[in-house]
């Protein structure tokens, strides 16, 4: 018994080397196929390099946005500014609440904002976040809240890219890297915007659905609410525009809007402006700048209110 | 809680650790910790159905202890009957009812007589056509006074329940199993080592190997009706692999794992696709059921004895009732008619038992006649996989004319085929493994024995490596389980 479990323990260790340095080895393998549950690629979506790059430049703001890419491409820095709030956009592609809440706990060590605004959309809340785990692991400097952040989506693919870009951190080998402001239509703004150039949306049929929420993602939602609030930080939750045909395709809005009332102040701005989804849309997700305009305006208005009553 | 899941990861060594270090001093309390755990283990799935497991225990236990009393050959037979009775039953209710009365229903419209009748909302229970043949087996060996009924029914519990078996198998007879609940167990070291090997080989099977092959398969059946015989012959193959390596993944996962609580389970595959015949093949395919049909029903059914009627009759039989132990529905039994077909010619040329060795045993390489029968084999059982896989007879009519068209020389086109390149040449080094450890009870059992250690550690560090970066990001459970 004794050798046996003294042999598994130095095979158990054995594997492990081997594992990394084999993984650390498969990267450089040219074909995707080949590496099935291993993503590198750093700068890929929504300028997250950049982003967070820049996110440790930051210190105070007035607002600090969180969200998916509804966030980064629908809450426009420049009108913030022009207003006379100072803001920096958090959101990256697809961020689900499990990336919020290692974002905000690994930035609000340094960011110390007067108010949050998370953005908030059903479809982040049923989705498993891998996608957006990989995009911040991939651009941002991994600590312990990413190991964190991974071991609650318990995805191998997570697992495996984290262990690469631990490696990757640690020899600061990325420190070079130097990721494009303008790629293909889209260009970033310093603040964490994206503008896209002006597109127009041609609605489609969109097949009815309920909003289902995963309980994995609502678990870190709560917790996101409790660690804002812990911190005596002022927090919105906007639930921002989507083409009215996205929207109506979704069978129980009210439950949404009801559950998301029971956290914290939440405003559901698809039933707060008129937008057109030709006109103020560049597909049924993102606004175009137009409606990023008349959204950001309204919701600068809400703001202002706020702090001028505080 | 599957065994490919973090859930058995924390489990299996939490049992571990009590099984050998808090209860290794007594029996009772170890065969205890058995009944617990496994409970616990198939609880997670639907707890409810536990007391279906309970019952089926208690009932085998009852009627095995009165065998022992009663000595009247009628009464005997009486209790034996209920003993069938009652696994039967549930495994028809369970399985087959909403069948029965869907093909009954059928029957009434074709005729002119149309009527309404509900089906019920039944769940399968998870391996409940595993653990009825393991109680009956115990009832039948009992009262054919093959073995001696126990009368401690912990361990009867624990011998019905044992979960690295409970839910896909193997199968266990009584006389194997059961005495080895009643013996002091050991941990010994190159047991305990084959049993790590073993679940490591069946983990690369199931979670590389066949969830692959799965995602093709799955693909390629799906869409049948738009894609070319060339393809639709490979998802063929990728579906044979699939299952394969699921089924006999999860047996070596349940061998190994036992092999770790100082238990010997009886082998369930023996490389059944280097087979030369189909009576090889399923002498090597799903051993435990395979040889639970010959012995409490093929061999009272007289077997291959008397006339050539009766042998057809009762070959028949016997695939006919393994197809449709597997499911209910109608292309279960056509797959288990196919293999009674191919089996038949075997049978009546009395070349049934020409290939009971090992192919090229003690060579690398096989002769050029074994190759082809081999291939000649592996291809045939191939086809009558798709009638196992098809969702209905039509499904799988339409997808082996669709094989054997013309478009069969056209060059292979599905989505993502780069991905089915990648599964290919996994499939290429399994097969490599299983064909250099084919003369041993699992792959790697004999593989890198005389490396040197850090070789021979390299190579199944790698496996796991291979599991890590190609399993399926997915949940996906055993094909058998809905068995």
């Amino acid at each position: 018994m004794k050798k046996f479990i003294i042999e598994i323990f130095k095979f158990t260790l054995f594997a492990i080397i081997f594992y990394i340095i084999t993984l650390l080895i498969w990267e450089s393998i040219k074909y995707p196929f080949l590496k099935p549950n291993l993503y590198c690629n750093k700068g890929s979506y929504g300028n997250t390099f950049t982003r967070l790059k820049e996110a440790k430049k930051i210190n105070t703001v007035d607002v600090l946005i969180l969200g998916s890419s509804h966030a980064y491409r629908g809450f426009d820095t420049r009108i913030f500014n022009k207003n006379n709030i100072s803001s920096f956009n958090l959101g990256t592609s697809s961020q689900t609440p499990i990336q919020t809440l290692a974002l905000l706990k690994r930035y609000l060590k340094t960011i110390h904002p007067k108010l949050i605004i998370v953005e908030v959309y059903p479809g982040v809340l049923n989705s498993d976040g891998v996608e957006s785990s990989l995009d911040i692991i991939n651009n941002d400097e991994n600590d312990f809240l990413s190991l964190e952040m991974v071991l609650k989506q318990n995805n191998i693919k997570t697992f495996n890219t984290l262990i690469f870009n631990y490696y990757r951190n640690f020899l600061n080998l990325d420190n070079s890297f130097v990721e494009k402001r303008i790629k293909n239509d889209d260009t970033y703004i310093s603040g964490g915007y994206i503008e896209k150039k002006i597109g127009y949306y041609k609605p489609k049929n969109i097949t009815k659905q309920p909003i289902i929420i995963d309980k994995k993602q609502l678990d870190a939602f709560e917790d996101i609410i409790y660690e804002i609030k812990n911190r005596n930080i002022e927090l919105v939750l906007v639930y921002a525009p989507i083409s009215k045909n996205l929207y109506s395709s979704y069978t129980n809005n009210h439950y949404f809007d009801g559950l998301m009332m029971k956290y914290s102040e939440y405003y559901n701005f698809n039933s707060m402006i008129k937008l057109n989804d030709t006109i103020d849309f560049d597909d049924s997700n993102h606004l175009n700048q137009i409606g990023v305009e008349k959204f950001n305006n309204k919701l600068i208005e809400i703001i202002k209110n706020r702090f001028s009553k505080n | 809680m599957l065994f490919n899941s973090l859930d058995f990861a924390v489990f299996l060594p939490s049992v571990f650790f009590l099984y050998w270090f808090v209860f290794n001093k007594n029996l009772k309390h170890q065969n205890l910790l058995i009944v617990v755990s496994s409970y616990y283990f198939y609880g997670l799935w639907d707890w409810r159905f536990l007391f279906l497991i309970f019952f089926s225990t208690l009932v085998d236990y009852s009627i095995g202890k009165s065998l022992l009393n009663v000595t009247n050959q009628k009464k005997r037979k009486g209790l034996l009957l209920i003993s069938v009775f009652v696994n039967l039953g549930l495994l028809v209710f369970f399985k087959y009812y909403n069948f029965f009365l869907d093909n009954f229903i059928a029957t009434f419209k074709f005729f002119g007589h149309p009527i309404d009748i509900q089906g019920l909302n039944i769940i399968l229970p998870v391996g409940i056509s595993f653990y009825t043949f393991q109680t009956m087996s115990y009832t039948i060996d009992v009262y054919r006074k093959k073995i001696e009924p126990t009368d401690n029914f912990i361990t009867f519990c624990a011998f019905v329940s044992f979960f690295p078996q409970l839910v896909a198998g193997p199968i266990e007879r009584a006389s194997h199993l059961l005495p080895q609940f009643t013996k002091k167990r050991t941990l010994e070291y190159d047991k305990a080592v084959d049993g790590m090997k073993q679940i490591l080989w069946g983990l690369f099977k199931k979670m590389v190997i066949a969830d692959n092959c799965a995602l093709f398969a799955n693909q390629i059946f799906d869409n049948s009706s738009e894609l070319n015989g060339s393809t639709l012959l490979l998802g063929a193959v990728f579906f044979a692999f699939q299952i394969y390596c699921d089924f006999s993944g999860y047996s070596d996962i349940a061998i190994g794992v036992a092999r770790l609580f100082g238990f010997d389970l009886m082998r369930n595959f023996a490389f059944p696709y280097f087979s030369r015949d189909v009576a090889e093949f399923w002498r090597r395919w799903h051993i435990s059921l395979s040889t639970w049909f010959r012995d409490y029903l093929y061999i009272p059914l007289g077997g291959s004895r008397g006339s050539n009627w009766m042998k057809i009759r009762n070959i028949f039989i016997i695939f006919l009732v393994s197809g449709f132990w597997h499911g209910a529905n109608w292309t279960f039994l056509v797959w288990g008619a196919l293999n009674a077909f191919y089996f038949l010619p075997l049978l009546l040329s009395k070349k049934n038992r020409t290939n009971i060795d090992i192919i090229a045993q003690g060579k690398f390489l096989p002769s050029f006649k074994d190759f082809l029968a081999m291939v000649f084999t592996f291809f045939i059982t191939t086809i009558a996989w798709v009638f196992f896989r098809a969702n209905t007879i039509q499904h799988a009519g339409s997808y082996v004319s669709g094989i054997f068209s013309s478009s069969l020389f056209d060059m292979p086109h599905f989505k993502e085929i780069n991905k089915g390149f990648t599964v290919i040449l996994l499939l290429l080094f399994f097969i490599f493994i299983e064909w250099c450890g084919r003369e041993s009870q699992f792959a790697i059992e004999n593989i890198g024995v005389r490396w040197p250690r850090i070789i021979r550690w390299s190579f199944y560090s790698f496996l796991i490596f291979c599991i890590g970066m190609f399993m399926a990001t997915y949940e996906t459970p055993f094909i058998y389980f809905q068995f």
